[in-house]
């Protein structure tokens, strides 16, 4: 079984996000990275998982500069196998995709895995566009999946409940909460990830459909207001008038 | 989940000051780059943060204790000891022929630093145990190495260290537990030991004791004293185990650290203990230094951690509670305007800048021993001796800064809480009470004390003095090279020369034979020497965050090298000058400590 998981990186969540350029592009300075939390806790251990059960290997993708090698290297010290990064900027969603539908058709894979949604831009696109142009099927936000022989089922979480949905190779999928459990590297791992295979290939010529023309930060969150325990009146009031939920 | 430490910080001094990556040249370390260093302290992280920081006050609740014959301890001690032996994290810096991974000391430092911070009461487990194993690789015969270290390294076996006795604690000279020479080779070992931590529970299968005890017609004192491994377990010809004579006679209840069992064990009560002996007979002492050295820079790496972690708890309070309204200009306060967050009052903001200089500029030293370390055994080999004599030099101020000025930086953590941090909701009233141990064991700071001021100071006739006086003027002299570093770098070479002045005035009363006077103040002489070296560490920090600043070449925000810089100035300003009324004390000639009267003085 050939898997292949998508991975990228995203700023640490105690990151202070600022925008430059007349707010039109994320300041990268003084920013610390971490492996996408979808992609490394979920996407990776579920294809890690199916790998040790049924044989086959895992190879990770990245679009992205030199500067993301630490993540991938994290990727392998879990347990991936080998690693491609393509080498250049992830522009936008469909960029992405498209580089990496193009090396997965190359190369032929059974599985493609990825996080439900990178924890940054949240925008939940890249997978169902390799899938669509893949032109294979694509299950999004998977909680749970089991494989039998080329059949998978897989439970999806929706709305109030769960979608249970089977599917045949090849397949994309994008892995949510549940669907594995965090590893995290060994010693033994983290060493061993130096002498595991990292490709670095060229990209593709592919057309961008998208310009991020700004950025905004959401309204700062108000401080908290601490209200004396005798002065229910003033709670209501508040809860009423300035946070408007009652 | 709340803060408990700074791995900006640790990346900082791990990267930029101390150029760890540098070792990756040496070939003991080649298989290493940055990369591995990174992933290998993000992983500590994750794991610190899912496994040791959510039972930290748990473990509090539930003290180890003693119940029907038995040492209860909390389940986690039983995960760590499993999770680190899969993790390769016992023995890591061993070499790669007996299993270990030749992980450098000065990242291993890095790590516990993230595991002492999360929970102070966990790693001592698998800390011993990967001590007690290193002992008896290097000192013992390949058969005890094949019996006892694979399963130590797999955390399936708990290592210890024995050493005290109820009539023996600081004083090593005068144990009594007594080894008899069995037909095989073996020894019946016979008495008591107190105070063993990590010596008995349900969790570990066997634990595997290294214990000082004296040869029947050994000379008395400290060379008559050799080391055994004496396991609660013997290993019979069929690798199926059977009692050795360990009985478990209690554990000590504590003011801190409840989740660190403490045990008192006897052996050989019924004559059916037997040990081997490790290394040479009466040189045990010597050998157990070799744990107790890397021991104490553990229990620095404890106490500093522990004072982290309350700084980043009484940090986020600071920035929640508001309380009181700032004083501005003309002396008036506003009464109809919001109360500020506390953090805003220059007294609370001393209070944190104090915890922060005292904690990061002891991260700084330990790590820097640290990496002597590396360098004492596997760099070039001309600088071996140098870099060795450094860490000798560093190791008691390593031990006993973090430990005493550790309590003084939680106490002022205490203090910005108020009176909630005397409470039990807010973790900061527990610190208080962990790190109270750190100055105890692990030689008491008296003892490390006078071991600085006795032995290391004047060491090969102050040869590593000199070798860290040459360190610190390098530090000066780079200082040195920005204008608004200079007054700093002025200090720190006027602080210097003092710290030579002191010497000098104490030393005479060594060469006139009044040894006792010589070192009645050791412990004076630690407080003052001890804040030169971390004002060393601050000025250090502060120049490699001003490089960075001035070539913008930064990993981390601007801000970020401009707090180190801030915080390097208030060392200077709060801490440093305290040396001045230390000299004082300590080159008056006046002596009134030495029993030169009867003890009534006291009355
Ligand atoms: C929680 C805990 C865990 C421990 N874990 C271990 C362990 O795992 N293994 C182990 O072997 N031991 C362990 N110890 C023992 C610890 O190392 C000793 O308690 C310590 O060395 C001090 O010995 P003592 O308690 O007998 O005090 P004492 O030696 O009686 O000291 C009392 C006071 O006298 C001072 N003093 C003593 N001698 C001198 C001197 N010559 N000059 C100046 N001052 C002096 C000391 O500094 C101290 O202030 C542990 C202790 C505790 C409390």
């Amino acid at each position: 079984m050939k898997l292949l998981v998508c991975v990228t990186k995203t700023p640490e969540t105690t990151a202070k996000i600022a925008f430059t350029a007349n707010g039109t592009a994320f300041d990268t300075n003084g920013v610390q990275y971490i492996m996408n939390p979808y992609d490394e806790w979920y996407a990776l251990v579920r294809a890690l998982e199916l790998k040790e059960a049924q044989g086959g290997s895992v190879c990770l993708i990245n679009v992205g500069s030199p500067s993301n090698d630490t993540v991938i290297r994290k990727g392998l010290a879990i347990g991936a196998d080998e690693a491609v990064r393509i080498n250049a900027e992830p522009k936008s969603s469909l960029y992405v995709a498209k580089q990496i539908a193009n090396y997965a058709k190359s190369e032929g894979f059974d599985i493609v895995f990825a996080g439900k949604e990178s924890i940054d831009y949240n925008g939940s696109e890249v997978s169902a566009m390799i899938a669509e142009l893949l032109d294979v099927p694509f299950i999004s936000y998977a909680s749970h999946m089991e494989l039998e022989g080329n059949v998978a089922t897989v439970s999806r979480d929706i709305e109030g409940g769960t979608e249970v949905v089977e599917v045949a190779t090849p397949f994309v999928i994008s892995a949510a909460k549940g669907l594995a459990e965090q590893r995290i590297p060994n010693m033994r791992g983290i060493m061993m990830a130096k002498r595991k295979p990292l490709k670095v290939v060229e990209p593709i010529a592919a057309d961008d459909l998208t310009e991020a023309v700004g950025y905004e930060l959401p309204p700062a969150k108000s401080a908290v207001k601490l209200i004396d325990p005798e002065n229910m009146d003033e709670l209501v009031r508040l809860l009423s008038e300035e946070a408007k939920v009652i | 989940m709340a803060e408990y430490m700074s791995m900006n910080t640790l990346r900082f001094i791990i990267h930029e000051m101390l150029q760890v990556e540098k070792l990756c040249a040496l070939p003991r370390y080649q298989d290493y780059d940055k990369e591995s260093f990174d992933i290998l302290l993000d992983s500590t992280k994750a794991y610190a943060d899912k496994a040791l920081f959510p039972v930290f006050k748990e473990m509090d609740e539930q003290p180890a204790r003693f119940e029907n014959g038995k040492v209860i301890v909390h389940p986690s001690v039983g995960q760590i000891m499993k999770d680190s032996g899969e993790r390769g994290a016992i023995g890591s810096t061993f070499d790669y022929e007996v299993g270990g991974l030749q992980l450098p000391h000065v990242l291993h430092s890095a790590v516990t630093h993230i595991a002492q911070s999360a929970n102070n009461s966990l790693p001592g487990y698998t800390g011993l145990t990967g001590g007690a194993a290193n002992l008896i690789i290097s000192f013992g015969e390949q058969s005890l190495i094949e019996k006892f270290v694979p399963k130590m390294m797999k955390g399936e076996w708990a290592g210890t260290m024995c050493l005290t006795e109820p009539q023996a604690g600081s004083s090593l000279s005068d144990i009594t537990t007594a080894a008899s020479p069995n037909d095989d080779g073996s020894y019946q070992i016979k008495g008591q030991k107190i105070f063993i931590s990590g010596g008995d529970h349900e969790y570990s299968e066997n634990f595997v004791h290294l214990v000082l005890a004296r040869v029947d017609g050994a000379p008395l004192g400290t060379k008559g004293i050799s080391l055994f491994v004496v396991p609660k377990f013997r290993i019979k010809e069929d690798e199926t185990l059977e009692p050795n004579d360990v009985i478990t006679a209690g554990d000590f209840q504590k003011m801190g650290q409840k989740g660190y069992c403490t045990t008192h064990l006897v052996f050989g009560e019924n004559d059916n203990c037997q040990g081997w002996l490790v290394g040479t007979k009466n040189k045990g002492l010597k050998h157990m230094f070799q744990m107790m050295n890397g021991a104490r820079i553990d229990v620095g790496l404890t106490a500093v951690s522990t004072a982290t972690a309350a700084y980043h708890a009484s940090l986020q309070y600071a920035k929640e509670r508001p309380q009181g309204r700032r004083v501005e200009s003309g002396g008036v306060k506003n009464a109809s305007e919001e109360q500020t967050p506390i953090i805003n009052h220059p007294d609370v903001r001393r209070m944190l800048l104090l915890q922060k200089s005292i904690t990061e500029g002891a991260i700084a030293l330990l790590l820097q021993a640290s990496l002597y370390q590396d360098m004492s055994e596997a760099g070039p080999e001309e600088d071996r001796v140098r870099y060795h004599d450094l860490l000798e030099l560093l190791t008691p101020i390593a031990k006993t800064y973090p430990s005493e000025m550790g309590r003084v930086s939680i106490s002022n953590g205490v203090q910005v809480l108020g009176g909630y941090g005397f409470c039990t909701d807010f973790p900061l009233e527990q610190y208080y009470r962990d790190i109270r141990i750190m100055a105890l064991y692990e030689g008491t700071t008296g003892i490390q004390s006078l071991d600085l001021l006795g032995r290391k100071v004047i060491m090969k006739n102050g040869e590593a003095m000199k070798h860290l006086t040459k360190e610190i003027i390098e530090t000066i002299t780079n200082a040195a090279n920005y204008d608004d570093l200079k007054p700093y770098a002025e200090e720190l070479k006027n602080a210097s020369k003092q710290l030579q002045e002191v010497i000098m005035h104490l030393v005479q009363y060594a060469m006139k034979g009044e040894h006792e006077r010589f070192i009645a103040d050791a412990t004076v002489f630690m407080d003052f020497m001890s804040t030169i070296t971390i004002a060393w560490q601050w000025l250090k920090m502060a120049t490699v965050a001003k490089t960075a600043l001035i070539t913008g070449n930064t990993t981390f925000e601007t801000s970020f090298y401009e707090n180190k810089i801030h915080t390097m100035r208030f060392f200077f300003k709060y801490e440093l000058p305290k040396i001045h009324g230390l000299k004082v004390t300590l080159m008056r000639p006046e002596s009134l400590t030495i029993l030169e009267q009867d003890q009534s003085i006291l009355a």
